[in-house]
């Protein structure tokens, strides 16, 4: 009879279900950016399918649209029985979040790439460690450049993109260190996250300065620059990741871009040598997930390599073609992650660390 | 009479037309398209919360909207609203984060004035050299806005910073800011609102009651038989310039005082450009310019409650590009309604 009893209220619940909604709220960059709205929403989106609950994504147009769109998504949680969850995506939301969050204390809301300026019970706010994943990428292009340059295009100087160039120009400098070979960045902004055309026109007149290599911190800009890069090496290659590769294998130079945020490799095969990411993704579904299962608790998540909240990318299409060149950067890459899981190296997140920073103690395993 | 009606007729047949458009656009991707035309106007004014959104939206884009349309009526084309804006919007923060101590009555306008002296300076550059050199202000204005751009920028990021890194001014002293005339929730309505209608007053008064109005809108018509009439063009071209600006600039001060409350990196957005089209489809008539940007504001107002039924944002966005394409191409408009006035 009991068990009767236990199987009739599961088989109610699974019916009716719970009622529960997660909305996200994107910034101008909007969906289609690959890399930190889609990421956020791919999160949300698997949280979703395996909660069973629905998810909603809503885009703003302009910052004005930041208190209404936040708004609106609030009111439509705070009519699901069960409430829900709003994802507030980008650091310039910071204002209208804070705003529209002390208006709804019972729903919950969550942040990504910024934490609100006081804690508040109903927020939480997830922040990434971008330098330990652009160090990687730092490293790598140190290594894979002939000319010795390397370019980084950020879209505006906010602290997440500005963490990413102290831990790429981090990585340049240990290869420095420990190689002896000299490589300088060439850094550059669009002043915006939404026009990859302006990605384009930086990253174009970046090689002409002789870069070959290009880091892109600069959400839906980066896309113009992995497409100038592609046009690049199409032009000496041919089209297509076996041409690529073979030119690659057989040791001439060609241009390359480094993804960001998302594993961007896949954009242009070959061409997008390894992508700097950060769990975006995993803060969208632990957002959700938290919210659903009451372990929500407001205040600050730190995700860094520790937490496998950064990484860089598979190399899927680009591996043969790194170790070609240089043979060693990968192994020594595990090391060097190693000793930063370790804590005997900090990899820094501001301009004044970034100037201490120095991997001179450090000695590669042969 | 006749022919006010043929320039009120063209924009409305214009948003006819582009709704039927749009509700095909909305049909093909299966979604209906009466239930998402109901939660565009239910998102737009709907509920209190819903007009004053609309209204907040629609304040910078009259602004904007009298700029450019001011700009027409004088022949010249105005494409640097946008950086006047950013310029004017700039030095209000600049002045009102660091002049804090003023009282209320002595900060509001004279931080509205820094703001529309920097936006007029900043299009009076391109006037001056349209006049002097002949050099084409829509290329002149276009750098200006590239030259805004980054100046913000560098403020932005530098002498104005927040010290928090992020690309914002500080939050301008409580003083400056404008009075709220309705709350609701998180959303405020300021007075910035009232600022824009008395802007378009100014404006028709300034073209249809006083001579240097009548001397800009003639250099408008004809420069030529302005001139041997004994009107100075080059003079009258920077005059319009500067007040097209410093109607740019009281929109960028509008949005700092009124909204955002700080200088924010991108605070421009687009608006200025979005003056353009407003101005296109109010007939650079203050009043129709009113009307133009309440549309257009209500249009992306509720665009945003379309969103929810999963119609996306860029139909609104199709929307307006069919309407601003169908008034600039408004013969097209006239042909039709001419050739239905013979087969009546």
């Amino acid at each position: 009879m009991k068990r009767f009893l236990v199987i009739a209220l599961l088989a109610v619940l699974f019916t009716f279900g719970f009622s529960f909604k997660a909305i996200m709220v994107t910034d101008t960059g909007g969906l289609g950016d690959k890399s930190f709205n889609d990421g956020t929403w791919a999160g949300i989106k698997k949280a979703g399918e395996e909660l069973k609950i629905e998810t909603k994504v809503v885009m703003s147009l302009e910052q004005s649209d930041y208190v209404p769109n936040l708004t609106k998504a609030a009111e439509e949680v705070l009519k699901e029985k069960d409430g829900g969850v709003v994802f507030a995506v980008g650091f310039m939301m910071q204002d209208a979040l804070e705003k529209v969050a002390k208006q709804y204390p019972t729903v919950y809301f969550a942040c990504i790439d910024f934490t609100p300026s006081s804690t508040l019970p109903n927020v939480i706010g997830f922040l990434f460690k971008e330098q330990e994943a652009a160090f990687s990428v730092g490293y790598i292009a140190a290594a894979m450049t002939k000319t010795g340059k390397v370019g980084f295009v950020g879209g505006i100087a906010i602290p997440p993109v500005e963490r990413y160039r102290y831990g790429y120009e981090a990585g340049v400098k240990a290869y420095q260190d420990l190689k002896g070979k000299k490589v300088t960045v060439v850094r550059g902004y669009t002043n915006e996250f939404s026009d990859p055309k302006k990605g384009k026109d930086l990253a174009i007149s970046q090689f002409s300065q002789g870069v070959d290599i290009i880091f892109a911190a600069a959400g839906a800009c980066g896309n113009g620059v992995i497409e100038a890069a592609k046009e690049k090496s199409e032009k000496l290659a041919g089209k297509g990741l076996e041409n690529i590769k073979k030119y690659a294998l057989s040791g001439k130079a060609l241009y390359y871009a480094i993804g960001v945020d998302v594993d961007q490799d896949y954009v242009a095969p070959g061409v997008v040598l390894t992508s700097a990411t950060k769990g975006v993704d995993m803060a969208g579904y632990y957002g959700v997930k938290w919210a659903y299962t009451g372990q929500f608790k407001g205040g600050t998540q730190t995700l860094g390599l520790k937490e496998q909240g950064v990484r860089i990318s598979q190399l899927t299409y680009t591996k043969e073609i790194i170790d070609k060149v240089a043979p060693t950067v990968l192994k020594e890459i595990d090391y060097l992650q190693g000793l930063i899981l370790k804590g005997t190296i900090t990899i820094p997140d501001s301009e004044d660390a970034l100037k201490a920073f120095t991997v001179k103690g450090v000695k590669l395993p042969k | 009479m006749k022919k006010m009606f043929q320039s009120i007729a063209v924009p409305v047949i214009a948003v006819v037309i582009a709704l039927v458009i749009s509700a095909l656009v909305i049909l093909a991707i299966g979604k209906n398209p009466i239930e998402a035309y109901g939660s565009l106007i239910h998102g737009a004014f709907g509920n209190q919360q819903a007009i004053i959104d609309t209204l907040i939206k629609s304040t910078p884009l009259i602004l904007t909207g009298l700029a450019v349309g001011f700009g027409f009526r004088a022949g010249v084309f105005n494409i640097g609203a946008e950086g006047q804006m950013g310029i004017g919007a700039l030095a209000a923060a600049t002045f009102a984060s660091n002049f804090g101590g003023l009282p209320p009555a002595i900060a509001i306008p004279l931080t509205m004035l820094i703001g529309m002296v920097a936006g007029a300076g900043w299009a009076a550059i391109a006037g001056f050299l349209k006049a002097k050199t002949g050099a084409h202000e829509v290329v002149t204005t276009i750098m200006l806005n590239s030259i805004t751009t980054y100046i913000a920028s560098f403020m932005v990021t530098g002498p104005l910073a927040t010290g928090y890194g992020s690309p914002k001014s500080p939050e301008i002293s409580t003083s400056a800011q404008l009075p709220i005339l309705m709350r609701v929730g998180a959303m405020e309505l300021s007075s910035g609102i009232v600022i824009a209608i008395l802007a378009a007053v100014f404006m028709y008064v300034f073209l249809n009651k006083t001579t240097s109005g009548y001397e800009i809108k003639a250099v408008g018509f004809n420069p030529y038989a302005a001139e041997y009439g004994g009107i100075s063009v080059s003079k009258n071209v920077i005059l319009a310039m500067a007040i097209s600006g410093a109607l740019a600039g009281l929109a960028g001060v509008t949005e700092l005082m009124g909204v955002h409350h700080r200088f924010l990196g991108e605070l421009a957005g687009g608006k200025g450009f979005d003056g353009i089209s407003i101005a296109l489809i109010g007939q650079n008539n203050p009043i129709g310019i009113i009307f133009a940007a309440i549309l257009i504001g209500a249009l992306r107002t509720g665009s945003n409650e379309m969103q929810f039924m999963g119609v996306s944002k860029y139909i609104v966005m199709i929307t307006q590009a069919i309407v601003i394409f169908l008034v600039a191409a408004d013969r097209i408009v006239r042909a039709i309604y001419a050739r239905k006035k013979v087969e009546a």
